[in-house]
């Protein structure tokens, strides 16, 4: 088998493969190597996640990711999404990666992260 | 020619599978020639030769080493000019790769020779080693690019001689695309009658060469370029040696890429005066072990190939996987990019994408079964988005591939078509997102 029983289930049933009514953030990254697409929406409750939704295309490992980390993430505290590094994905997907897919497993972490932070810029600024 | 004799020349295909854990159970089955070709072990012991028995720098030394050095750089020139059929071993420059040798072009005389709306014209199926040079050129001189509209029905260009106008200063195009294979109609010569073209209007031509140089004889006097560029790694030689060919009328024309070492003709503490080609082209200490094995990827294929033969088992591999992908289709929707027919005739390649299942799964499960098979834009972005892809695969084949590998190959297409097809297209994205992603 390809990937891990998990991973195949977020890919074929993703979770919170939806679009977030009146999102508080909605950003949306590519990663340009291979095409992969990933865009996230979020509500957030005094620092607590309490709404995220993604949209994407792309490999199983992108896709799923998303789903597994949006699942992770959903009740968590900002702070909390924020301080997920590297390890916590490559732990979450169960798999040895290339430098390659890595890129793909990485991206949702990337696009979720630039969402809550370009949201405390704009409240900084405000 | 015997395929199986001549894949036992190719010391990676009696390698061990991969590492133990993985389950990689078969040889390797390469299929990402259009990226670099493998390498027969006489290009490999070359390499191990020079450094052993012959290490020198060339042009400099006065000692036997130096001067034997420096004879079997100029002689690698004269096979590369014969080899290409070039008229003079000067017009032979040796650069780092066909990246180079385009850069180098833009920089020492597109830069020079360019103005104001002038027109540089080019395909739409270019790789982006021969269309950012051309952009860089364009911002830098106000030239416009013009680029030859492909026809996504039947993969061919639409009146490429409409291109061609008074205000063309230059043609640049490639040989044989390494998204597409196979672009321009070789019965009709219509490469050859598009460069003539740009001729009568007084434009130059470049040629990007890179994944003709392995599939075809180049021809350069029957083609005519101005300028001509390939990769010593994609015909089987090491990496880092590419070569540029200049014609020799326009030695004088073209600028030094980069000034130093052995390269001039007299310096003073104000300024110098070059040596002439290929000297002039050539600054610094060259790629000299590569060189000579180039030498011996040369005579490899001098000695082993017949390009004719070639061709067409080439061909009929791709016939083979062509055929196997539209049985394939009944279970899955298959779009094959590229012109069939040219493909069956003469391709050495196929481009796929298969409908809800992305190419990285794809290629990541192959490359688990050690077959490796490229996945992504290509490095050409313009053209796959043309193609309305988000990426696609590609197989291409080398001399060393066998029709068996191709049938494996199909065999485990079917497999990881049928695990990895979802049924319901979850992964649309909301239209308003899709509007940030047009950035």
């Amino acid at each position: 088998m390809l990937y891990q029983e998990e991973l195949m289930d977020h890919y074929k049933y993703p979770r919170n493969n939806k679009s977030v009514p009146n999102p508080d953030f909605a950003i949306s990254e590519l990663n340009p190597s291979c095409g992969d697409r990933i865009a996230i929406e979020g509500k957030i409750y005094e620092n607590i996640i309490t709404d995220l939704g993604f949209s994407g295309s792309g490999c199983v490992i992108s896709q799923a990711t998303a789903s597994m980390l949006t699942e992770h993430c959903l009740g968590k505290s900002v702070d909390v999404a924020l301080s997920l590094s590297k390890n916590d994905i490559i732990a979450m997907v169960g798999l040895e990666m290339g430098p390659t897919r890595l890129k793909c497993a990485l991206l949702s972490l990337q696009v979720l992260q630039h969402g809550l932070l370009s949201l405390q810029e704009n409240k900084g600024a405000l | 020619m015997d395929i199986l004799k001549i894949r036992r020349d190719f010391p990676i295909f009696s390698q061990k599978p991969g590492p133990e854990k993985s389950e990689k159970s078969g040889s390797l089955i390469y299929f990402d020639t259009s990226a670099t070709a493998q390498k027969p072990a006489i290009v490999i012991e070359a390499l191990s030769r020079f450094y052993t028995s012959m290490n020198a720098n060339v042009h400099r030394g006065l000692y036997e080493l130096g001067e034997s050095s420096t004879t079997h750089y100029e002689a690698v020139r004269e096979k590369v000019a014969h080899f290409i059929n070039a008229k003079h071993t000067e017009e032979i420059i040796f650069t780092k790769g066909t990246t180079e040798g385009i850069n180098f072009i833009a920089a020492s005389w597109a830069e020079q020779h360019l103005k104001q709306d002038d027109e540089i014209v080019l395909t739409q199926a270019e790789h982006h080693a021969n269309l950012l040079p051309w952009q860089r050129v364009a911002q830098k001189t106000g030239a416009k690019l013009v680029f030859i509209p492909l026809d996504l029905e039947t993969y061919t260009f639409k009146n490429p001689e409409n291109y061609i106008t008074s205000r063309t200063k230059l043609l640049a195009v490639t040989y044989s695309s390494n998204v597409l294979g196979e672009v321009w109609d070789h019965t009709q010569q219509e490469l050859e009658t598009l460069i003539a073209q740009a001729h009568s209007v007084g434009a130059r031509v470049l040629i990007d060469a890179a994944q003709a140089v392995m599939h075809r004889r180049i021809d350069i006097q029957q083609l005519n370029p101005d300028f001509l560029v390939f990769s010593g790694h994609k015909m089987m030689g090491p990496m880092g040696v590419g070569v540029l060919y200049i014609k020799q009328a326009l030695h004088d024309d073209v600028q030094p890429y980069q000034v130093g070492g052995s390269m001039v003709f007299s310096v003073s503490f104000e300024g110098a005066s070059w040596a002439k080609s290929p000297q002039k082209f050539e600054a610094g200490t060259p790629p000299i072990a590569e060189v000579f094995g180039l030498g011996a990827a040369i005579e490899y294929i001098n000695k082993n190939i017949n390009f004719d033969e070639l061709q067409k088992h080439e061909a009929r591999l791709c016939s083979v996987l062509i055929d196997g992908l539209e049985k394939l289709e009944q279970i899955s929707g298959i779009r094959i990019m590229g012109n069939k027919n040219w493909l069956r005739q003469h391709g050495h390649l196929v481009s796929f994408a298969i409908q809800g299942v992305h190419p990285h799964d794809i290629a990541s499960y192959l490359g688990a079964k050690n077959i490796a098979v490229r996945a992504g834009h290509h490095c050409a972005q313009p053209l796959v988005n043309l193609l309305e892809v988000d990426a696609l695969l590609r197989v291409s084949f080398g001399v060393y591939n066998t029709i068996t590998e191709v049938e494996i190959l199909l065999q485990e297409l079917t497999d990881i078509v049928m695990v990895l097809r979802t049924q319901a297209s979850t992964q649309s994205l909301s239209k308003n997102l899709n509007k940030i992603l047009e950035l």
